[in-house]
């Protein structure tokens, strides 16, 4: 019998999998889109993926726990639905490779101004391959293992409380918005992306039940970390500073000092590898997944390395940080259509095919 | 006189040839031969339950000597000969075989264990003999629930190994499996336990352990009674137990000798300890090549005069104190205690002042390298500690190639490896991952006692509740 993953581990997943390098420079983010006290839009923004995790829950539900792969071929014909699948390996594979480079390019900016970004994403890549080989058992168990590795740097906010000004937030809601666009819109709500994922692991689940409510209490927690980080950023920044930073999260970091060590964001920055390590390994392994259903036959192992190969070679296209942004920014977009898109598409199919069978009362 | 010409007695005797240490005693007046080595028998057992007997029958009466308990008829030659090795008396009477338990060489006296030192708590330790170890796990453990199985191993050696087990308390998963994996085991010899427990790892080139081995008996029945299967060795001194996780190799007996306070902050200490012995030598290389906006300012002035004269990169200074400190390690482990201490204070010397004043090393990095050293000998258990001083030379590479970011892709590369391990098919990484929160307050802290109601889930034991 295959093992299933417990709701903790589920919960987990989707943290560590929405947690990306964008914490860093999400602060200023939403002070140029929504302007003073702006990081209560955070809270629209989650609320609009909750809805979107209700939507896939309800698949869960009614699909009875099958794959979507499962229901999107019972009504449809395979040739229909190869396209789809083709589509999303290549958005999955890049948007994990490109979160790789955008995090390394910042790494570089901080601390190696002399070394090949592509170096160190090679070094990643290595390590999201032997993750990812392992399957998804383990990697929800590794990732349960390092979730405790980055929990703990929650509380380095507590650093920030003397400095803290609760009228540093002003009485202004939403005023002074200097970039307020969809692009901006929808590149503070792909902060939130990773959570569409859980539609592979309906399969995996271990009880129907706490499906919806581990995903959701993953993203929550995700939220949970923006909002403390956004708040504590915007009560101890002034707001024209706030917009002024390329990564105001780092800068945040950097006032904490220990009695033998200072300027400690690298090594704090080092630590978030772990929770991008993650998302790198989550879209590739969705699009290995998907890969196998295409080819079946093919060794999992051979499709994860030349999906990272392909991939890596990819990366090496955009050259400098903007340029990755906005590429990451296209994909975000993509992926944002697709998370919403997809489980009301498997809904219809479910639906009208009636692919999911319902359980049989006894 | 009744002549003895048995088969029997041919056979052993030519299965013995040229083995000078076997005693043939005969008694021509009954037609019986005595065979067994004198080294190995306990002169009062054989004098009394052989000798004496043997001494005191007409020829008439030795088909009803026989008859005693302390008599076990051999079926096959095979097992006569079994019997002698094992160190048994083999009566031989006309065309039968009779094996006589007297079984009780010279072993050496029970002390307390060097690897495993304690404070507080019983101060007993296991010795090689087999036979000793049960009888000091059965002085703990008074239940005859407390099942043994037997199963030789070595097709030279024939090493006699027990599994020993709680039964109703112990998951028969991991008995069988267990039992499995040992009689799977396909070798010449099998001399020690940390020999043998590397034949039944579930990940055999893992640089983990996977399996916690102890001295201690008391350490060994609180594993018993926590629902794990134990296995001793005949020859060795260390008892095998499992499954483990990785949290429970930071974990002492004197933890619950202590009040729950002092064992739960001993506990933390140790934690603290793997992450300095892992990484602060790293972290010192990483700031000293790449990231020197991260010492502050008092601190810096003293770091750089520290370094002026040191002509190596960091990263070679580093591995230059760690290679030092493991010679000195090493060199004190295999020298006789007492020119063991010459060497501690020859060490001392060589890598303290004068390595500062020959301008090889920095103040700094001996600090940081001493630091490392003393945390890795607060890690209870040796095999893990050594695993761990390995991983620390691969991290200060990291660190000395790609700083801060070379120490996390170390540390990453650890977790995953760990997250993949399994003992006896159960997570190493438990209660952590799978994660259990009932579980931490007896691995990760170590709370009192009155909340320390419930075996480990890693168990799987099929009685969960330790105190009803």
């Amino acid at each position: 019998m295959r093992e299933k993953l417990h709701p903790f581990h589920a919960a987990v997943l989707i943290y560590m999998t929405q947690m990306g390098v964008v914490l860093f420079s999400l602060p200023r983010e939403i002070a140029e889109t929504y302007g003073y006290n702006g990081w209560i839009m955070l809270l629209v923004h989650a609320l609009a993926v909750q809805v979107n995790i209700l939507l896939i829950g309800l698949v869960f539900k009614l699909g009875s726990g099958k794959s979507i792969f499962d229901i999107m071929e019972r009504p449809l014909p395979k040739w229909l639905c190869y396209p789809v699948y083709a589509f999303l390996i290549c958005l999955w594979s890049l948007i994990g490779c490109l979160a790789a480079k955008n995090y390394v390019m910042i790494f570089q900016i901080l601390a190696f101004p002399n070394m090949h970004p592509m170096m160190l994403k090679a070094l990643l890549d290595v390590l999201a391959f032997f993750l990812i080989c392992r399957g998804i058992y383990s990697i929800s168990k590794a990732a349960t293992a390092f979730f405790w590795l980055i929990v703990w740097m929650l509380l380095l906010l507590l650093f920030h409380i003397h400095e803290f000004e609760w009228s540093r937030m002003t009485t202004f809601f939403l005023q002074e918005a200097s970039h307020f666009n969809i692009q901006s819109t929808v590149g503070i709500h792909s902060s939130f992306l990773g959570y569409e994922l859980s539609l592979l692991l309906l399969p995996y689940m271990e009880k129907n039940k706490s499906f919806t409510k581990a995903i959701s209490a993953g993203h929550w927690f995700t939220t949970f970390h923006y909002l403390a980080i956004s708040i504590v950023c915007f009560g101890f920044f002034s707001f024209q500073q706030l917009k002024h930073f390329l990564f105001p999260t780092v800068n945040l970091l950097s006032y904490i000092e220990l009695a033998f060590v200072e300027r400690l964001e690298n090594l704090f920055f080092a630590f978030f590898l772990i929770t991008n390590l993650w998302t790198i390994v989550m879209y590739i392994w969705a699009a290995k997944t998907t890969f196998l259903r295409i080819m079946p036959k093919a060794k999992p192992k051979w499709l994860t390395f030349i999906l990272l190969a392909v991939a890596y070679a990819i990366a090496w296209i955009p050259v400098s940080y903007d340029e990755v942004e906005r590429w990451l920014y296209l994909m975000g977009f993509f992926e944002t259509g697709v998370a919403v898109a997809l489980p009301l598409l498997l809904l219809i199919l479910l639906q009208l095919g009636k692919g999911g069978n319902r359980r049989v009362q006894i | 006189m009744v002549s003895n010409s048995s088969p029997a007695r041919q056979q052993i005797l030519q299965k013995f040839q040229n083995c000078t240490d076997l005693t043939h005693r005969t008694f021509p007046e009954i037609g019986v031969d005595l065979f067994y080595f004198g080294h190995m028998v306990g002169s009062i057992e054989l004098a009394r339950d052989v000798i004496e007997p043997l001494s005191n029958v007409t020829a008439d009466e030795v088909p009803a000597l026989f008859q005693r308990s302390q008599f076990k008829k051999a079926e096959q030659i095979q097992q006569a000969v079994k019997g002698i090795l094992d160190g048994n008396a083999v009566v031989c009477h006309r065309n039968e075989a009779y094996i006589v338990f007297v079984y009780m060489p010279d072993y050496r006296n029970i002390e307390s264990s060097e690897t495993e030192s304690v404070i507080t708590g019983p101060h007993d330790a296991f010795v090689e003999i087999s036979a000793m170890n049960l009888s000091l796990l059965r002085r703990r453990v008074k239940s005859s629930n407390l099942k043994v199985l037997c199963i030789s191993v070595g097709e030279i050696s024939k090493t006699d190994v027990y599994i020993i087990y709680l039964a109703g308390i112990t998951h028969m998963d991991s008995v069988n499996e267990m039992k499995r994996r040992i009689e799977n085991i396909k070798v010449d010899s099998i001399l020690d336990s940390n020999m043998l427990v590397q034949y039944i790892d579930d990940h055999p080139n893992s640089i983990f352990p996977q399996f916690q081995t102890t001295e201690r008996p008391d350490a060994a029945a609180a594993r018993l009674s926590a629902g794990k299967v134990l296995v001793i060795v005949d020859g060795s001194p260390s008892v095998i137990s499992g499954p483990s996780n990785f949290f429970e190799f930071f974990s002492s007996p004197d933890d619950y000798y202590h009040r729950w306070a002092i064992g739960t902050a001993t506990r933390v200490l140790r934690f603290i300890a793997l992450v300095i012995t892992m990484a602060f030598t790293a972290f010192y290389v990483s700031i000293t090549t790449f990231h020197y906006e991260m010492v502050p300012e008092a601190l810096l002035l003293t770091l750089v005069e520290s370094r002026s004269r040191v002509p190596f990169p960091p990263l070679i200074e580093a591995l230059l104190m760690e290679v030092t400190i493991e010679l000195l390690r090493e060199a004190g482990a295999r020298l006789p205690s007492k020119i063991g201490q010459t060497i501690g204070i020859v060490g001392g010397i060589v890598i303290g002042q004068a390595a500062v004043q020959a301008g090889i090393t920095s103040n700094v990095l001996i600090i940081a390298v001493s630091a490392s050293a003393i945390s890795s000998f607060v890690i209870p258990m040796y095999v893990m500690s050594a695993s761990i001083r390995l991983i620390r030379f691969g991290l200060i590479i990291l660190a000395g190639t790609l700083g801060n970011f070379g120490i996390i892709i170390g540390i990453c590369a650890v977790v995953i490896h760990l997250s993949g391990l399994t003992s006896l098919r159960s997570s190493y990484l438990f209660p952590i991952a799978p994660i259990r929160f009932r579980d931490w307050k007896d691995s990760i802290i170590r709370a009192p006692f009155s909340m320390l109601t419930n075996r480990p889930f890693q168990t799987k034991s099929p009685d969960r509740k330790k105190q009803k």
